[in-house]
């Protein structure tokens, strides 16, 4: 569940931030206040934008796995049930990792950009 | 994302009602020799079929099931006739030395028990076959 909730963070919002810390000092203080923003607040991400949606469905997603594979274990679940939930979020994480991937390799590439 | 969630959710179906189809062969051919046992059948019925096409783009069915998804339908019991057997030392046998056994046929069992074998191994393609669309799809935003 925490790597559901870091994840799902990172793609509402904080993924502006966390980027700008590591990318190194003189440019995280500039770079990191014009790359937030376009972004909506985490809080505000959740209320209807794209990305909250995609968050909130992306725990559901996983959450919905944990439940399945723990029903499993205690021998009260279908195992095709759980085959089922354990792909969906394995594509679920793929899909959240491409996409944050994708967004701090576009947040770098405009850090590298000459002034 | 949705149609090719729904596949999978969809094949997950399919794959549980041929597991329910083989629980009962296993309990036909399991019963083959107890007397008074009749076959039990199992047919498939489609999730959602009430709410007909307009259901079909919708999402959940009864029990959070994806509309279009199978399910196992209420079990029957086949009303051949029982088999008659002699034996007259058998504590049922009545005076003319015959008792009613099952009506099973162990070889239509085994076919239907292959025809399941089939269906879920289709059924198991469809799930990887979807599974590996998703993550080629996946696979375009990662370059």
């Amino acid at each position: 569940m925490e790597i559901g909730r870091t994840l799902a963070g990172l793609l509402s919002g904080q993924a502006a931030g966390r980027p700008g810390a590591a990318a190194g000092s003189a440019a995280a203080g500039r770079g990191t206040a014009g790359a937030a923003a376009p972004w909506p607040a985490p809080g505000a991400a959740a209320a209807g934008s794209l990305a909250g949606a995609f968050a909130a469905d992306f725990a559901g997603t996983l959450a919905e796995a944990e439940r399945a594979a723990a029903a499993a274990l205690l021998d009260r679940g279908d195992t095709h049930v759980l085959v089922q939930a354990i792909t969906s979020s394995q594509l679920a994480v793929e899909t959240a990792v491409a996409v944050r991937d994708r967004v701090v390799e576009a947040y770098q590439e405009i850090l590298r950009m000459p002034v | 994302m949705g149609d090719l969630s729904d596949a999978l959710a969809v094949s997950a179906s399919g794959m549980a009602a041929q597991a329910a189809r083989i629980r009962h062969v296993a309990e036909n051919v399991a019963n083959a020799d107890t007397p008074g046992y009749r076959r039990k059948l199992v047919s498939f019925e489609t999730e959602g079929q009430a709410a007909g096409m307009a259901g079909m783009a919708g999402m959940a069915g009864a029990g959070g099931a994806v509309a279009g998804a199978v399910r196992p339908g209420p079990v029957r019991l086949d009303d051949a006739p029982l088999a008659r057997i002699f034996d007259p030392g058998h504590p049922l046998a009545d005076e003319t030395g015959y008792y009613d056994g099952s009506n099973i046929d162990l070889v239509v069992e085994i076919a239907d028990a292959r025809e399941a074998n089939r269906g879920y191994e289709a059924n198991l393609k469809l799930f990887d076959q979807t599974r590996q669309m998703q993550q080629g799809l996946i696979e375009l935003i990662r370059r």
